[in-house]
């Protein structure tokens, strides 16, 4: 497993508004790294920025490395970055079973239906391959949808908010089940509400983010050399 | 008063339908000797020009909507998340209001041998200095018809496609799927177009009807011997010894493009079966550049013809000298204009008698249905409203025809005015739903409360709060009404001019400079309609603010 690295990240918007500037840090397999901020502060832009997803409106400059691979001019699809937004995103014109089929790589039918069922026994889910996304509750469904993100062998994770939508209840047990699940993966982790974040973690709160002035509990990097 | 007036609506739109079955079916049988006589379908099938005809309308037909299908998805895949999207889709209402007609012309001016692409290249690259005698528009093969009919309907899949993005979250499950691993095109087939495809196929079901049975364009860009069944069929239809023949060969058109629809239907079974089961592999694909650059070439050809189309019309209809092989007009003039103005007065003045006539009748009729509707005074029907434009025209105002002149209503400025309104009601009802359905009852409330009866709120409160969409299907309305050839022909006895019926009447025989000012008259109407409707609500919320 490899660190998760950026360096020197500017986003500036199409109307000329700088999101962030001279913004590095870097996550070890098993950290956690919180991006914290308000709303419109540009958590979720960094964030399609590092997947390679970000509108090609916004001007963005920097790198973003995992381990000794510069994945900044790589496509999204090759990444190999799991994402996890506020929203489950589960596909409705799947069933359980091939929603998580879509995340698997390679591996013949059996093997992966095999995965599958390994995968849903795992999280509790066992008996729900041929369920409808809609048929489940809001816990399950968001188990679901890391199950799927982790099916297809990510090196990092990346958390857009993800327990935002959940009920306060569900809340506590999703979290756990995500750092479980997510321990030996760099995480970055967006999110407006400290409960969130996991004790150990180290956070960046973008509305303090001054460039060039070291965060407290960010890791600052030296330029990689290429 | 609601359930009325919503009960005399749907009657009213839907009497026609009546009429178009009745008035087919009875003189298809030769049931009403002194309407036609024998049987229409044993004449149809004895006669050596159906089947070639029927062949050409399915080929032309078909082809026509695979390949708009196919652009559509193209563009979808290829420019979606682009900067040209939004410039590509700003381009779409513009294109989609210019008439079929109209568009046609300039595409011939555009692609025949003494056409604008030719000279372009020629002598230097050619060496013609004369139009070439290789080819022909019209081809025989149908192929300028397959052209045209793909520039003009690509813009409708592709804005329909483009309005139901944002309800499918598309940016997000792009984001997904790719971050899986999965090539865009990939993301595209597996994820977007199996939940986008059902909510594209009434459009495309229109699409496929009106390629298979469209007459304006057909007698402008298709072969004449044999040409495409409609055309055929409306040869036959004012000659009382055919009426017959004409009504049997309606309701074969109509029975042969239910059974392409279900063919499709069927077509769609199997490619919804293979694809779920390749849904399951778990193959990621690779994103391929040059596949991307032609899919964007591809839709950027389409708009580049239809735009260059466009200004062909423009150009000739100020060219007084063009000789071939000059690139453009060596001398210039308005007289085609300025000159002509009283000859062209008549016809610019019936075609919009009637389409404002059509517009007021569709609007007023469209807010009246969807207030009975809001009211509960009169279920949704949204999908009936579609029913006039999945059944080819000519099926329905063959019938519809006879039975006005069984009734003495044939030829009168109403009757036009009602076939218009039948073809302009569906959009404008559509158009405005969406809209109509999501305004916040509240703000009825608040009106009644400060003492507003139901015509102030009505007039006051909700038509200003949705100025933008009311505006916008105004100017469809009146696109819709301006572009009418055949219900204008046929429910009008000859006896109104339009623009549409004096472009494709007189179009072999006039010089191409006063085709050109005819059909650039007929494009401008709808686009002016379309530049008030963008233009009123922002200067009535000026007004206010």
């Amino acid at each position: 497993m490899n660190n998760l690295t950026v360096e020197s990240l500017q986003l500036t918007l199409p109307d000329g508004t700088v999101l962030c500037r001279d913004l590095s840090f870097s996550i070890e397999p098993g950290d956690v790294l919180a991006l914290m901020g308000p709303s419109g502060s540009g958590k979720s832009t960094i964030l399609s920025w590092i997947t390679g997803t970000i509108d090609p409106r916004i001007k963005a400059s920097g790198d973003v490395w995992l381990g000794e691979t510069r994945l900044t001019d790589i496509p999204a699809e090759k990444r190999r970055l799991g994402l996890m937004l506020q929203q489950d995103y589960l596909f409705p014109h799947m069933s359980v079973g091939q929603n998580l089929k879509f995340g698997l790589r390679g591996g013949t039918t059996a093997a992966r239906e095999q995965r599958v069922q390994e995968s849903l026994r795992e999280a509790s889910l066992q008996g729900m391959a041929d369920r409808h996304p809609e048929t489940l509750s809001g816990g399950q469904r968001a188990r679901v949808s890391l199950l799927r993100t982790l099916l297809s062998g990510p090196k990092a994770l990346l958390l857009d908010e993800p327990f935002s939508r959940l009920d306060v209840n569900l809340r506590e047990q999703i979290r756990t089940f995500t750092w479980t699940q997510a321990q030996h993966l760099p995480t970055l982790l967006v999110t407006h509400d400290v409960a969130d974040i996991p004790l150990q973690a180290k956070r960046i709160d973008l509305a303090q983010f001054e460039p060039g002035r070291p965060q407290p509990e960010a890791t600052l990097l030296k330029p990689k050399q290429t | 008063m609601f359930r009325v007036t919503g009960a005399a609506i749907a009657f009213a739109f839907f009497l026609p339908l009546l009429f178009g079955l009745v008035g087919s079916v009875i003189p298809a049988f030769g049931l009403v000797p002194s309407i036609a006589e024998g049987n229409g379908f044993v004449q149809l099938f004895d006669d050596p020009r159906f089947l070639p005809s029927i062949w050409l309308s399915l080929k032309t037909g078909i082809t026509a909507t695979v390949i708009a299908l196919i652009i559509t998805i193209a563009t979808l895949v290829c420019v979606h998340g682009t900067r040209l999207w939004r410039f590509l889709i700003a381009c779409l209402p513009p294109l989609l209001a210019v008439p079929h007609a109209a568009l046609a012309v300039g595409l011939i001016f555009l692609i025949a041998p003494s056409g604008w692409l030719v000279r372009l290249i020629s002598p230097e690259l050619t060496g013609w200095t004369r139009p070439p005698t290789d080819w022909v528009v019209p081809d025989s093969g149908g192929w300028s018809l397959i052209l045209g009919l793909v520039i003009k309907e690509t813009p409708f899949l592709l804005l329909t496609a483009a309005a139901q993005l944002s309800t499918l979250k598309v940016d997000a499950a792009l984001r997904i799927g790719r971050t899986l691993g999965y090539a865009p095109a990939r993301c595209w087939s597996r994820l977007i177009l199996p939940r986008l495809y059902p909510r594209m196929r009434l459009t495309l079901l229109i699409v496929l009807a009106f390629n298979l049975s469209v007459v304006d364009v057909a007698i402008l860009l298709g072969p004449g011997n044999p040409p495409t069944f409609s055309v055929f069929l409306l040869s036959l239809v004012n000659d009382p010894g055919s009426r017959a023949i004409a009504s049997a060969g309606a309701l074969v058109l109509a029975a042969g493009v239910a059974l392409v629809y279900c063919a499709m239907f069927a077509l769609e079974k199997l490619i919804a079966h293979i694809a779920g089961k390749r849904r399951e592999n778990g193959h990621r694909g690779q994103a391929m550049k040059s596949l991307r650059t032609a899919g964007q070439s591809l839709v950027a050809s389409v708009q580049v013809i239809s735009i260059a189309a466009l200004v062909m019309l423009l150009l000739w209809s100020f060219a007084r000298r063009w000789r071939f092989p000059n690139t453009f007009p060596t001398e210039w003039t308005p007289d085609h204009w300025t000159g002509r103005a009283a000859e062209f007065a008549s016809p610019l003045l019936t075609t919009l008698g009637i389409a404002l006539m059509t517009l007021l009748l569709a609007l007023a009729s469209a807010i009246a249905w969807l207030e009975c509707e809001r009211r509960g005074a009169m279920p949704r029907l949204d999908w009936l409203w579609y029913i006039p434009l999945l059944i080819p025209q000519v099926t329905l105002l063959f019938g519809w025809q006879a039975v006005a002149l069984f009734i003495g209503a044939d030829g009168q400025w109403l009757t036009v005015v009602y076939s218009h309104w039948v073809y302009a009601l569906p959009y404008v009802v559509l158009l405005l739903a969406v809209a109509w359905r999501e305004l916040d009852p509240n703000w009825n409330h608040a009106a009644s409360v400060l003492g507003a009866g139901y015509w102030r709120t009505l007039f006051r409160v909700r038509i200003p709060l949705l100025i933008k969409p009311v505006s916008q299907a105004a100017a469809v309305a009146l696109a819709v009404s301006v572009a009418q050839y055949l219900p204008t022909l046929l429910l009008g006895a000859g006896r109104h001019q339009t623009l549409a019926i004096e472009l494709v009447t007189s179009f072999s025989g006039v010089d191409r400079r006063i085709i050109a000012t005819l059909a650039t008259m007929q494009s401008l109407l709808p686009l002016l309609a379309f530049c008030i409707a963008l233009w009123l609500p922002r200067m009535i919320q000026r007004q206010t603010a």
